[in-house]
């Protein structure tokens, strides 16, 4: 018995000095103050900022982005970070508008999952600005800046048209992934493109990935069990982001096989796969830093006048990443 | 005179019957192996049971028949393994970032398997000394591991590993993936420490009456923390190889192996008469799931459809396990 409360005792120990040694660092769930050591604002203009996607290369620069320029200019910020989980986060961010907030800023998350925050912050007559936050306009927010994905997809099917000298009667895969906003509108863009300019869509419709967090693994069993069964029935495969794109190419790589691939977001595995000779042909690179800049001046513009954006909805061009400019590109899951 | 026929007809027809409904249940995950494979390869003969496509099966179900062997043992105990899958996507993690900052590929890989151990050891603390249930305890331990794994990749996936490692996962002998070799070799080990081994003796009495065996002398607590840690280590190598396989790691690469490992041993529940985990079972069970995905995305089936259909076959596959301890 005493050798069990002994080590209880040791278990509560250890515990209690990793929370204090940890107290610094990680992602919390409950609101956070990122003023942190700031000089005092000199008008309080109080922000609360969340995204679900912390865990993500980009969640998490964006999260070190805006506790950065909070500082710089004097924003009272209450951080929530929702490691994807809506239930916990939700109730994080509407506790933090109902303790007082002038506005309400998103980061990477979807409206549609958060009608109780865009609801919270209506009856508290503040308004949300957001980053990549749906792919259409919507009454949700004063303003949403996003990347185009008829752009995207325009840009990568071309460099695939470009490597294959043209789309026509050539069998090309899309690969999806329909919980993620983005992914499922420029997937089925591309789908649609591709069907337009007389390619086959290989296996007959969108290849659905279940989990971002198996998507390398989902997309590599998907396009080896497709040349298994069709060793030249593949000319191209279109996916709609990097990690999933680097699962088809190596399937494709280690198949000897000649198809290319494209992908989204840029990061740097992709860039040095694009640099590699391999089948990873190019990425779309979404401009997120200027992005960000973009929506601080809607926002500072809002604080100093109180004047809200002239639309509701933006989209800006992304740049194609190819073998052509790959080493002069920042990858996105470097930023910062 | 008719009568004492009709009865004899009745009987066998019956005792037939019995036997037939007997023999489905004790062969039941091995006839559904068998029926997958002639369903699929009568649905495509030119692909199916071709050498790339058997090989593509065996190189895609390679980790999780590490993974699942890890998952047997615990089960073996009568516990499960909720930390298996993180444990793995940490171990890669440590490997490959050693490797990145330099670390010599040996001394990267004994480290990252050292990390598997120590959670393993961790688990069997918990649940062998400190009686919490494996549930609560794989539970807490995973989330730990996760954020662990977190903390180690920065959030990021980690690639740029040497060259000499990465053909762990992707080289190949004989024209067969190296990891369809480790998985043998893991496998063969595990089945003779089971079969032929005190420890495995010991592992399969706590399973089969935890009290009995501590009445029969034998320590069942450290036969259990022997357990979780032997979990421990080898879902860390199934890691390892995972890292190796994609030339890459993530916090949450390979997170469906925990789910598949332990639907992977119920399959193989049902195949030996006492219905209690066993690596061969395990195996057929792997099997099973290989075959499906492999022949479900040959047929082009959708992947919802695919997952609706895996989940259908865990509820068969415990249903029959069920039904096996019910004969008992």
């Amino acid at each position: 018995m005493r050798s069990k409360i002994t080590a209880l005792g040791a278990l509560a120990v250890a515990a209690a000095l990793t929370l204090a040694g940890c107290s610094n660092g990680g992602s919390t769930p409950a609101p956070t103050n990122g003023g942190g050591d700031a000089p005092a604002p000199s008008e309080d203009f109080k922000v609360v900022a969340f995204t679900s996607g912390n865990q993500t290369p980009v969640g998490a620069w964006w999260v070190k982005a805006v506790t950065e320029k909070a500082e710089e200019l004097g924003w009272d910020l209450t951080m929530v970070q929702g490691d994807f989980d809506f239930q916990k986060m939700n109730p994080a961010v509407e506790s933090a508008i109902g303790q007082g907030a002038d506005i309400v800023f998103d980061g990477y998350t979807d409206y549609a999952s958060i009608g109780s925050i865009v609801t919270a912050a209506k009856d508290a007559g503040i308004p949300i600005f957001a980053i990549d936050s749906g792919t259409e306009p919507t009454d949700a927010f004063v303003v949403n800046v996003t990347t185009d994905q008829q752009v995207l997809v325009d840009q990568t099917l071309g460099a695939i048209s470009e490597a294959l000298g043209g789309l026509e009667g050539k069998n090309v895969m899309v690969i999806g992934h329909d919980p993620h906003a983005g992914i499922r509108m420029r997937a089925s863009l591309a789908e649609a493109d591709l069907k337009a300019a007389g390619a086959n869509i290989a296996g007959g419709s969108i290849q659905k990935v279940q989990s971002p967090a198996t998507g390398r693994t989902e997309a590599l069993t998907l396009v080896a069990d497709y040349l298994a069964a069709n060793p030249n029935g593949l000319d191209a495969v279109w996916v709609g982001w990097d990690d999933a794109a680097l699962g088809a190419a190596q399937a494709i790589n280690e198949a000897g096989a000649k198809a290319v691939v494209t992908g989204s977001d840029a990061v740097a595995e992709a860039i040095a796969g694009i640099l590699s000779d391999g089948a990873f042909l190019a990425t779309s690179m979404q401009p997120w830093p200027e992005v960000l800049d973009m929506v601080i001046a809607d926002i500072e513009e809002y604080r100093a006048t109180g004047t809200l954006p002239s639309t509701n909805f933006v989209a800006v061009e992304p740049t194609l990443v190819d073998a052509s400019n790959a080493k002069d590109i920042t990858p996105s899951d470097q930023l910062g | 005179m008719n009568t004492p026929q009709t009865k004899s007809t009745a009987s066998i027809a019956v005792g037939g019957a019995k036997s037939a409904g007997r023999w489905m249940l004790q062969g039941g995950t091995v006839v559904a192996l068998v029926l997958l494979i002639i369903f699929f390869f009568a649905m495509r003969p030119d692909v199916f049971l071709s050498f790339t496509n058997v090989r593509n099966i065996l190189y895609q179900v390679s980790i999780l028949a590490i993974i699942a062997g890890a998952q047997t043992i615990v089960m073996v105990v009568g516990d499960f393994d909720l930390s298996v899958g993180a444990t793995s996507a940490l171990a890669g993690a440590v490997a490959a970032a050693m490797m990145i900052g330099g670390t010599p590929i040996p001394i990267a890989i004994i480290v990252a398997l050292l990390v598997g151990l120590v959670i393993g050891l961790v688990n069997g603390v918990l649940i062998a000394y400190l009686k919490l249930s494996a549930f609560v305890a794989t539970l807490a331990t995973m989330t730990s591991v996760v954020g662990l794994a977190f903390l180690v990749t920065n959030g990021t996936t980690l690639f740029n590993m040497p060259e000499a490692f990465n053909q762990l996962g992707q080289g190949r002998m004989m024209d067969i993936p190296i990891p369809v070799f480790i998985a043998i070799i893991i496998s063969l080990i595990l089945w003779f420490i089971l079969r032929f081994t005190t420890i495995g003796r010991r592992w399969y009495a706590t399973g089969g009456s935890a009290e009995v065996s501590r009445l029969s002398g034998i320590n069942i607590k450290r036969a259990r923390l022997i357990a979780f840690t032997a979990a421990g280590l080898i879902s860390a190598l199934g890691g390892i190889i995972l890292a190796a396989r994609l030339g890459s790691a993530s916090a949450v690469q390979g997170e469906d192996n925990m789910m598949f490992s332990v639907a992977a041993v119920f399959l193989g529940m049902t195949v030996i008469r006492s219905g209690a985990a066993n690596l061969g079972g395990t195996m057929v069970g792997v099997a099973i799931i290989g075959v499906m995905s492999n022949g479900l995305n040959i047929l082009g089936v959708n992947a919802y459809v695919q997952q609706v259909v895996t989940g259908l076959i865990i509820i068969a596959a415990v249903t029959l396990s069920s039904l096996r301890h019910k004969e008992r």
